[in-house]
């Protein structure tokens, strides 16, 4: 996919912090608009149809679901834009409410502008942005350290050996390349490693994740 | 009646003497937005800790603004009234609340906003010992005055003495019930027996008087009501203050949560934005980053995580070297890091991270990983990197604070290239005792 036509949607409540990611995101990103609440970002999202919404998990409005009533409400109206978290909060409720709401990433607020340019091109074409902390809690909510593995590939309840890997090397906070350099495979098999473990993180049935999803009622 | 009339609503906060100069006190280190909400209280109608008899003169008088002698002096006018006083004094002894947990907790106790409060321990035994005393003290002055040759009417007397014993039971299992302490069938099998007792004592009154006749019997039959309405209505009363006090404790706790959502949206955000603008490596951001780190300790960590906690403990560590060095940490828990560090592995961390910060600086991973026996710790930086051999023998960080460490405490130290080939790669594996493990998220 060329990356000259990448198009964003920032949302957050603080129009500080939207103006600051608007300088600084990478000047081939095109920003089609912003949003501050709920409403604004399903109405601006759905006018503008950028190729990704870089979205901020807490948010006021709507019925008070935050980000993840954001991607609920697009993902009904068939829109294909796919979605970035931004959270300053690494609670693994909040991260977990927006994955398994369909989100494709997430990235805490303190990252760079570079740093945020990148995710949202992996999200563009179609990738997961997995960071350390989300790395570490799939490990803990996927029972690896107990050593839990699943047998095979459509397993949604546990992870593979490989995707294990792969967690761990991100929770350590190796980059993508990086992973794949050590693990001696390529830069597209590690992403689709994560992409596989992001399906799972959203599908899953595991009593770790539905917890969390039940307690908000998400499902 | 007394308990419900509403204060007139106090205004002039700022410069109203607070009647209540302990709850005052201790309402300051809970932060302003806590005494934003409690300020605009008047003080309710609680008994206080230092008491002369029951605390109700001292406590009404603080809910009311009388002073606490023109209190007392009419509930001695109202005593010599044919008792009204006492009887009024016994009531609002008996429904009024003692003041407990909130007002009288340490101060530490509610430095977290999400920490359970305190349950307040009942005193089951006092009104039993009591009542089971003025039992006992009617039968041996009985006995006492029988052996004298005195006509007692013991007709009268025993079936007293049974009621008692039977008030006190009952009066004991309620208590009891109340603070949660005893099982709920040998509590029921005691209420009953005092209500039977009650009964027995009771009946007994009636039937050995002599001229039984429809007026003894109406009598007696609404005097057992009575009883069984007296022994119930301590019960009654306390489950309905109970009930109050459990739905004040949701209303705090909402409170909280309201606090700490409300610092999560707005306090953190700008942290977070102070950091993404002044880049890692900055004082502003170490400032900024730091006060983080506090306010999501405070936010987030009272009842969840203890000290010993390994996470928190390499998050300590980060935050001192974070303080000295242009450092930022990432710490990332897998496993079961509720239990403490292994001291061996919790220095060598430290010396691994401290080099990280000193050699390499900017983004530092640390990375713990425990379970199944085994605790791994892997610190990777991205700095120009290095290898054992290179390090001169001088140089005591490396060598003997962390792989010897490591090898003493029977765990091994490995070091190599961070991610890429950049930077340096610390792990750090030690064997940990069996009962430790097992998978557990952090939050």
């Amino acid at each position: 996919m060329p990356n000259d036509d990448l198009t964003v949607v920032i949302v957050d409540d603080h129009s500080i912090f939207r103006s600051g990611l608007r300088a600084d995101l990478d000047p081939a990103i095109t920003v089609l608009g912003e949003a501050a609440t709920v409403d604004d970002a399903i109405r601006i999202v759905a006018e503008t149809r950028p190729r990704v919404a870089l979205l901020d998990v807490h948010l006021p409005g709507g019925r008070g679901g935050g980000g993840a009533e954001v991607i609920r409400e697009v993902a009904r109206t068939g829109a294909e834009t796919r979605f970035l978290a931004l959270s300053v909060s690494d609670a693994a409720d909040d991260v977990v409410r927006v994955i398994r709401a369909g989100a494709r990433g997430y990235i805490t607020k303190s990252a760079s502008g570079r740093e945020v340019s990148e995710a949202a091109r992996r999200v563009a074409d179609g990738d997961a942005v997995f960071s350390p902390r989300l790395a570490g809690f799939v490990l803990d909510a996927f029972g690896v350290v107990s050593g839990e593995t699943a047998e095979t590939t459509e397993e949604l309840d546990r992870l593979s050996a490989r995707e294990q890997e792969v967690m761990r090397l991100i929770a350590r906070g190796f980059a993508y390349r990086d992973v794949a350099a050590e693990l001696y495979i390529s830069p597209k098999t590690v992403e689709t490693h994560v992409s596989s473990v992001l399906r799972k993180l959203q599908l899953s049935s595991r009593h770790e994740l539905t917890a969390w999803a039940l307690e908000r009622k998400l499902l | 009646m007394v308990a419900t009339v509403p204060d007139p609503p106090r205004t002039d906060i700022g410069d109203a003497p607070d009647p209540d100069p302990d709850s005052s006190a201790v309402r300051a280190p809970a932060g302003g937005a806590r005494a934003l909400i409690s300020g605009v209280q008047t003080p309710s109608l609680l008994r206080p800790r230092l008491r002369v008899v029951g605390g109700v003169c001292a406590g009404f008088a603080e809910h009311t603004g009388v002073p606490v002698s023109v209190v007392r002096s009419a509930a001695l006018l109202l005593t010599l009234c044919g008792g009204a006083g006492a009887l009024l004094y016994a009531w609002l002894w008996a429904t009024t609340p003692a003041r407990t947990e909130v007002a009288d907790a340490p101060p530490s106790a509610r430095l977290h906003p999400v920490a359970p409060a305190p349950a307040q321990p009942a005193v089951p035994g006092r009104v039993t010992e009591i009542l089971l005393g003025i039992a006992l003290l009617a039968a041996a002055a009985a006995l006492l005055a029988s052996r004298l040759g005195v006509p007692v009417p013991l007709a009268v007397v025993i079936p007293a003495i049974v009621v008692l014993a039977g008030a006190a039971m009952a009066w004991r299992q309620f208590a009891e019930l109340r603070s949660g302490v005893a099982q709920s069938s040998p509590v029921l099998v005691r209420a009953l027996a005092a209500l039977v007792l009650v009964t027995v004592g009771i009946l007994l009154f009636f039937v050995t008087s002599d001229r039984p006749d429809i007026w003894t019997v109406v009598i007696a039959s609404a005097t057992v009501l009575v009883a069984v309405a007296v022994v119930v209505a301590p019960w009654l009363v306390r489950l309905n203050r109970d009930l109050s006090e459990e739905r004040a404790a949701r209303v705090r706790e909402s409170e909280r949560a309201e606090i700490a959502a409300h610092l999560h949206d707005s306090v953190l955000q700008t942290l977070a934005l102070i950091q993404q603008k002044a880049g890692p490596s900055t004082d502003v951001a170490r400032l900024a980053r730091a006060q983080e780190r506090d306010l999501r300790d405070w936010l987030f960590t009272g009842s969840t995580t203890s000290a010993a906690d390994a996470g928190a403990a390499l998050r300590a560590f980060a935050a001192e070297i974070e303080q000295d060095f242009p450092v930022r940490f990432d710490v990332v828990t897998v496993g079961s890091v509720t239990a403490p560090l292994p001291e061996a592995i919790a220095a060598a961390a430290r010396e691994a991270m401290l080099n990280a910060a000193r050699h390499a600086g900017g983004d530092v991973s640390v990375y713990l990983e425990s379970g199944e026996g085994r605790t791994e710790l892997v610190v990777t930086d991205r700095g120009p990197g290095f290898a054992l051999e290179d390090v001169p023998a001088d140089r005591m960080g490396v060598r003997g604070s962390i792989a010897e460490r490591m090898r003493r405490a029977g765990g091994a130290a490995r070091i190599t290239s961070g991610p890429g080939g950049r930077g340096t790669s610390v792990t750090l594996t030690i064997s940990t005792p069996a009962d430790e493990t097992g998978s557990h998220a952090e939050r």
